[in-house]
């Protein structure tokens, strides 16, 4: 049986490559929603915004809050406090504080190290993790290494005089 | 363990009866969003003080496009993650009744005859003659007949109520099955492209087969 | 660069004339009816079950507490989870029929008979491996049918001699069917397909060896075969896109047809649903089962009615090659056993009462007869039909294998005088 003058014949042949693409685009649709559905499934979505009440803080005091799983702290500072984060700019990662907060009273920025993804810790003015040392100011700024960004600032926004959803800018 | 008991204690109330499922009446459910909003209101009002639907969560209601201000009016402070739960506590539940009443996230397809069953129940309670209340679909059943249709006296009134369980068996269906519709609405694409891809498929065949002559 | 890569690898592995051998240029027979697509969807429905299976395992959660909610989570929360599950739900269903398709065209072509035995047999291993997996499968949903359907297959093995309670409480792991009893099933419904996909490689050796049968049931001259590719791919891809029209019906628009509704009731040891039955392609073997008023009798009837296909190469003696083609009482049989079939898988679907019993009963009978008078009725319509005349073709190939099977005989006689 002539094979290699049958498969030249199919090369050649328009009614054969139609069905191809056809059938190729077929079976590409149909990997879809098997690769849809690794992706987060809608309860996980859900949980993409977090609504926070924030009455109960004090002055100088933090709360820790999931969104999406990960720890977000959030500040109230106290007028001092808005003072020295605003009287500087950062060492490491320069910012001004105001590009940093909404409200200056209120710092929002996720609890995760830009280092290795730790959590750092309150201690003192600012955060320290310790797992590699990396030291944060009032603002979340990095003011010692080894991380390379201040801590990520969540979209969030007010929705009420001490109420913010976070998530959605 | 408490879970698999409340779990267990769920099933014994709800025994499947091997329902004949020719006196049931037949209807087709609607998944227009008006009349499932109207069911869901329904639901909400009277059988959701007893009933759960553990799988529905408020949010659920909010993205199938039913009006906001009536979700946040029945969820309360809930979350719009939280599952629609029973106002009623389970012990509340068994003092009243002596027996849990059933979830009914999948009630529409639980039960032989599904949406039919549902309709045909919700409409088959009367009056025995010596004055306690019966139920043609399901005699053992402790749900007292919410949608008064024992007790309709005149034709508009009977008519109104099978609106109503229209309304409500709609709205269950939709809570059992919630992507019917896009199943659906994928599964004519689907038939479509496979229709076309047999077809060439069948001509390549034959052109290919034509050179064996 | 393509044609360089193809060299490097001929160079160190057969692959090119693996698949010119056994792929491309396979000879195949020409006269193949579309009754000969059903291995190939087989092979489809197989690949289709473990790619829908990953990626729902991905999302379930083998626990009593979790496996119900998990499923509803699949439904309702995963993306494009409904249609993984349906996909699945209704392949399990698609797969059974698809096999008892390639069965009965099996049956009815005689292409069990030698020298195709072995592929009959290792055909005869992965249905019985497709019944253990899909069983295993059916529990994991975790509703009533799911638990009670596992509670009374796993008591069928009560009938073990001696240790038969042992039996069952170490296949569950429990005194009940419980959590271990559905992580096991699931460990195990996870294994099992891959166990499937080598014994397909079994019967797939087996078949390039014996090759296609073929509707006549006399081996082609080489003249009369083609090669698989590229007539039977086309005519096998076609089949697809007709099968796949009907499975997509049942996935988008019926998908709860094949779903018993008291499966949407998580499971509940302490009550049975008034009506329990088994998918509907155990049927025919549950009516089997309920029709012997014996536990052990039951469950060795039932166990036979599955098994007694494994020998049709012995019962079937006939010399008039191949199946139905040349042989209309075969056929009838045939067609009686289907019928039979049918009757006891409705006998098996409905509530029993006596009157269902006496015709599962009988039915029952029918069945078993229909394998046990095979040896006879074969071989007294070979006589039958020996003296209205046969084909030519049919008379030349009788007479060669008797002249074959003569000169076997007489070989080793010959050898002995040549010593003496």
């Amino acid at each position: 049986m002539g094979n290699e003058t049958l498969s030249d014949g199919d090369r050649r042949d328009f009614l054969i490559k139609l069905t191809s693409v056809v059938g190729g685009a077929g079976v590409a649709a149909t990997c879809v929603p098997f690769v849809a559905s690794m992706n987060p499934s809608s309860d996980v979505l859900a949980k993409a915004e977090t609504e926070v009440d924030l009455t109960d803080i004090p002055a100088g005091g933090m709360r820790t809050v999931a969104w999406q799983g990960k720890p977000v702290f959030i500040l109230r500072r106290t007028p001092e406090e808005i003072q020295a984060a605003q009287s500087s700019n950062g060492i490491i990662d320069p910012e001004p504080d105001s590009k940093r907060v909404q409200k200056p009273e209120w710092l929002v920025v996720i609890g995760v190290c830009t280092h290795m993804g730790c959590v750092p810790n309150k201690e003192g003015p600012g955060w320290t993790c310790h797992c590699h040392g990396s030291q944060y100011d009032d603002s979340g700024r990095v003011v010692r290494g080894p991380a390379p960004h201040n801590l990520e600032v969540p979209p969030y926004h007010f929705v009420a005089e001490n109420k913010i959803v976070i998530g959605k800018a | 363990m408490k879970s698999l008991l409340s779990i267990a204690l769920l099933c014994s109330l709800s025994v499947p009866a091997w329902a004949n499922e020719a006196q049931l009446e037949k209807i087709d459910v609607a998944t227009d969003k008006a009349t499932i909003e109207r069911g869901a209101g329904i639901l909400m009002d009277t059988c959701h003080s007893c009933h759960s639907m553990k799988y529905l969560k408020y949010r659920n209601l909010l993205q199938f496009g039913i009006d906001k201000q009536k979700v946040d009016g029945w969820r309360g402070d809930q979350p719009l993650d939280a599952p629609v739960l029973s106002q009623m506590s389970d012990s509340d539940n068994m003092a009243s009744f002596g027996k849990l009443p059933p979830d009914l996230s999948l009630m529409a397809k639980a039960r032989d005859g599904g949406p039919n069953y549902l309709y045909s129940y919700l409409l088959a309670y009367y009056t025995t003659p010596d004055g306690t209340l019966s139920n043609h679909v399901f005699p053992e059943t402790k749900m007292p007949d919410i949608l008064n249709i024992s007790s309709a006296s005149d034709e508009t009134q009977r008519k109104e109520i099978r609106t109503q369980a229209h309304e409500v068996v709609s709205f269950l269906t939709w809570v059992a099955d919630p992507h019917a519709t896009e199943r659906m609405h994928l599964g004519y694409y689907v038939l479509a492209y496979l229709a076309v891809l047999t077809t060439l498929l069948y001509f390549v065949k034959d052109r290919i087969w034509s050179r064996l002559k | 660069m393509a044609h360089r890569i193809i060299n490097w690898i001929d160079h160190r592995f057969p692959l090119s004339s693996f698949v010119k051998h056994e792929l491309t240029g396979y000879p195949t027979p020409r006269n193949l009816s579309y009754w000969w697509n059903f291995g190939f969807l087989a092979g489809f429905v197989l690949v289709l079950q473990v790619a829908t299976g990953i990626f729902l395992a991905m999302h379930y959660k083998a626990d009593i507490a979790m496996s119900f909610d998990s499923i509803q989570h699949i439904m309702r929360d995963v993306n494009y989870g409904w249609l993984l599950r349906y996909m699945h739900a209704v392949g399990a269903s698609a797969f059974f029929f698809v096999i008892f398709v390639h069965m009965a065209r099996t049956l009815y072509y005689g292409s069990f008979r030698a020298p195709r035995e072995l592929m009959w047999w290792t055909g005869q291993v992965l249905l019985l491996m497709l019944m253990a997996t899909a069983f295993m499968g059916y529990l994991l949903p975790w509703g009533q049918m799911s638990f009670w359907g596992a509670t009374v297959i796993t008591n069928l093995f009560r009938a073990t001699p001696f240790i038969g309670d042992q039996v069952v409480v170490w296949l569950r792991g429990d005194y009940m069917v419980g959590d271990a009893t559905l992580t096991r099933f699931f460990a195990l419904h996870y294994l099992f397909p891959f166990l499937i996909i080598g014994a397909v490689v079994i019967h797939l050796v087996a078949l390039h060896t014996v090759k296609s049968s073929n509707p006549s049931g006399i081996n082609l001259a080489d003249k009369d075969n083609i090669p698989f590719h590229p007539y039977f791919t086309i005519k096998d891809l076609y089949g697809l896109g007709l099968f796949l029209i009907v499975y997509s019906v049942f996935v988008f628009f019926i998908p709860d047809s094949l779903i018993e509704p008291a499966n949407n009731i998580p499971a509940n040891p302490m009550q049975t649903p008034n009506h329990i039955v088994p998918e509907w392609y155990f049927l025919p073997f549950y009516a089997i089962l309920r029709s012997v008023p014996n536990l052990v009798g039951g469950v060795v009837a039932m166990a036979l009615s599955v098994m007694i296909f494994a020998f049709m190469p012995f019962l079937d003696r006939s010399r008039i090659p191949g199946g139905a083609h040349y042989r209309p009482i075969y056929k009838l049989q045939f067609y009686l056993f289907l019928l039979d079939m049918l009757v006891l898988g409705y006998v098996g679907y409905v509530p029993p009462t006596s009157q269902t019993l006496i015709i599962g009963q009988i039915a029952t009978l029918c069945y078993f007869g229909s394998f046990f008078l095979v040896p006879f009725i074969s071989k007294a319509e070979e006589r039958w039909l020996m003296k209205r005349g046969l084909p030519l073709e049919v008379k030349e190939l009788i007479e060669k294998e008797s002249h074959d099977k003569e000169m076997r005989k007489r070989k080793p006689l010959r050898r002995k005088e040549g010593t003496v």
